[in-house]
């Protein structure tokens, strides 16, 4: 069998060529590998999920009599089925574990400076990817057709059509004219986008990802200097690297499984069919930040401008976002090197930028923080001066800790603590 | 004489060349720049159609306010029944516009959701009291941040749980608190016997003011 595709296919020259390349190990190189595993299940099991779900707002009536939109109905359905309420349940914790490995992996790199040329292009297609992995969770919000996820999509919503000029017309393509409980084009819209569109632009990325790092050559870790200065130091892509993937695939399934049977996501039958009601709903972690943002800006932050309205909404709900992501995308340029990047560096040798990624990750937590301010009774001033000093005294804080354990080591010039740090 | 017509001038070859080039060029740009703008076309079919049937029309002089849900969804709103939502929470009912002419309740589009509640009169501010009836104001419920039902009372003012926008139903929804860039509109209303009429439009336009 072998030697019959051998001979057709050159198997072992592919062998050579591409399986025996040698892949480096360590323990944070697998964070981008649990993203990619995420992404998997999330296929495997919306394949599952669009098989038994009904994209239509019909109204239908159950055989215990109820009269329900089908969209919900089939959600209904589908945690009726043998284990349908856990694979439901393991696509919703797949999403969020996709775009928190996705965040974790991109800080990784960061801290490592692994994102140095000739490294950009491949740090500009990951940020591509984690924004694509957001959007993609937010189209499948609505999906089940309750009124939490038609509360929150909604809001999602207004946020996008308060992006000047464009956001009216993108919305309404989106979501197929307004957003409605009636609309009846909107959940077929949401439907396609989601489950056809943006997962093929995903895969489309995820291969472009892949495919530059392999011909980029993975960074080296910092050990890999030490043993063996100059060479490529890793284990083969197969047999090794392979086993190891595949034992962490499993190890992945198994344990995300055991979570979303444990802890059933979005139970939609406690959140009934949408009501003209708006229930108090809270959006997922990954947005609950810029929820934060968005109930500190008073109401008084309004002009118009050639016919668009640049209201409260857009500078929480467009304006900080994209300075964020614009921000992201500039870090390769602002820290340039002049020798090609071969190992990862060590965050203790770079205070300046392991104190500015702490201080983003402080941004983040201290917005997230406002997010819960109604819950807390929280004061407006008092979230201000948390969003915007602490992370800045955090970043400080680092530095001279930093500093003082590891010594002054030679500085490479970082766009680190001079960027404000609620802007970057 | 004749060798010379025979010839060929090199200059003359290149600038023929350049020439040909530059049709060529202009010919498949013209073609890709048409092919793209027609495609562009099919574009235009990504935004529906808007179609205005009855439960889809806004709400307008003579409409009914019903219950927009619970058990007594689609009925006559009536003050005993204010009077009786005063003392639960939240101290307001979610309404419908019901046009009386064909019974059709519109409620099919999201900006037709009103709050009617009935308050002191002697703590409404002249304007509000202007639009009220004996008390009972009615206001558009789409919050004018981003667009939630504004569904709780909280700290004796109307609350939006989404992003704790609060409103002042005495003052002409005054924001007090929060992040709404505006208060949303009155709806001006009569009492016709038990019922709540409506008696012009919303005072402006209702829904998130994005």
């Amino acid at each position: 069998m072998y030697k019959w595709l051998d001979e057709r296919l050159d198997l072992q020259r592919l062998n050579n060529k591409l399986f025996r390349k040698a892949f480096p190990v360590h323990h944070t190189f697998f964070l981008g590998e649990i993203t990619l595993f995420a992404f998997i299940v999330l296929v495997l099991t919306g394949i599952f999920l669009t098989l038994n779900y009904e994209p239509s707002i019909r109204e239908i009536t159950t055989p215990d009599g109820q009269k329900l939109p089908a969209a919900y109905a089939s959600i209904l359905y589908i945690d009726s089925l043998p284990f349908g309420a856990v694979l439901r349940s393991l696509h919703h914790w797949s999403a969020h574990i996709m775009i928190a490995a996705a965040f974790l992996h991109m800080i990784r790199i960061h801290l490592s400076g692994a994102y140095k040329k000739p490294r950009e292009l491949n740090w500009l297609v990951g940020i591509g990817l984690l924004v694509l992995a957001i959007v993609t969770a937010f189209t499948g919000y609505a999906l089940p057709f309750d009124n939490y996820a038609i509360t929150a999509t909604k809001i999602g919503y207004e946020i996008g059509a308060a992006a000047p000029w464009v956001g009216g017309l993108l919305v309404n393509i989106l979501f197929a004219g307004e957003f409605s409980n009636t609309n009846t084009q909107m959940i077929p819209r949401l439907f396609s986008v989601h489950v056809l569109w943006l997962p093929l632009t995903l895969i489309a990325l995820i291969g472009l990802h892949l495919l530059v790092m392999v011909k980029q050559k993975h960074t080296q870790p910092k050990y890999a200097e030490r043993v063996s200065p100059g060479k490529v130091l890793g284990v083969p892509a197969l047999p090794s690297q392979g086993v190891m993937a595949g034992i962490l695939l499993l190890v992945y399934v198994a344990v995300t499984t055991l979570i979303a049977g444990i802890f059933l996501a979005h139970p939609v039958q406690a959140y009934g069919p949408p009501t003209a009601n708006t229930p108090a709903v809270k959006p997922d972690w990954y947005f609950l930040w810029i929820y934060g943002i968005l109930q500190m800006i008073p109401s008084s932050w309004k002009f118009e401008l050639l016919g668009a309205t640049f209201g409260p909404q857009f500078w929480g709900g467009i304006l900080v976002p994209t300075l964020v992501i614009l921000g992201a995308a500039a870090i390769p340029f602002i820290d340039t090197s002049r020798h090609k990047q071969r190992y990862l560096e060590l965050p203790s040798q770079h205070p300046g930028r392991t104190s500015f990624v702490i201080a983003i990750v402080m941004f983040y937590i201290m917005a997230t923080l406002a997010g819960y301010k109604i819950d807390l009774e929280l004061p407006n001033a008092l979230l201000w001066v948390l969003v915007l000093f602490v992370p800045i005294l955090t970043g400080v804080v680092t530095y001279v800790v930093l500093r003082a354990f590891y010594g002054k080591t030679p500085e490479e010039p970082v766009g680190g603590l001079q960027g404000s740090a609620a802007n970057d | 004489m004749e060798h010379t017509e025979h010839s060929i001038d090199p200059v003359k070859e290149q600038q023929e060349h350049i020439k040909r080039r530059a049709v060529l060029q202009a010919a498949i740009g013209v073609g890709v720049g048409l092919s793209v703008l027609s495609t562009l076309y099919v574009g235009v079919g990504f935004i529906p159609k808007v179609v205005v049937t009855p439960e889809k029309e806004p709400v307008k002089a003579g409409d009914v306010l019903v219950w927009a849900q619970g058990a007594k969804a689609g009925q006559d709103i009536t003050p005993a029944d204010l009077q009786a939502a005063q003392k639960s929470d939240p101290p307001f009912i979610i309404a419908y516009p019901k046009n009386p002419e064909n019974n059709v309740v519109k409620n099919q589009s999201a900006t037709n959701t009103i709050m009617v509640m009935q308050l002191e009169p002697s703590s409404l501010s002249p304007e509000t009291a202007q639009h009220a009836a004996q008390g009972i104001v009615a206001y558009s419920a789409i919050c004018k941040h981003l667009g939630c039902t504004i569904s709780q009372w909280k700290n004796n003012e109307w609350h939006c749980p989404c992003h704790g926008g609060e409103y002042d139903p005495r003052q002409g929804a005054k924001v007090v608190a929060g992040p709404p860039p505006g208060p949303v509109p009155q709806l001006p209303i009569k009492l016709e016997g038990n019922r709540i009429v409506a008696t012009a439009g919303f005072l402006f336009e209702p829904g998130a003011d994005v």
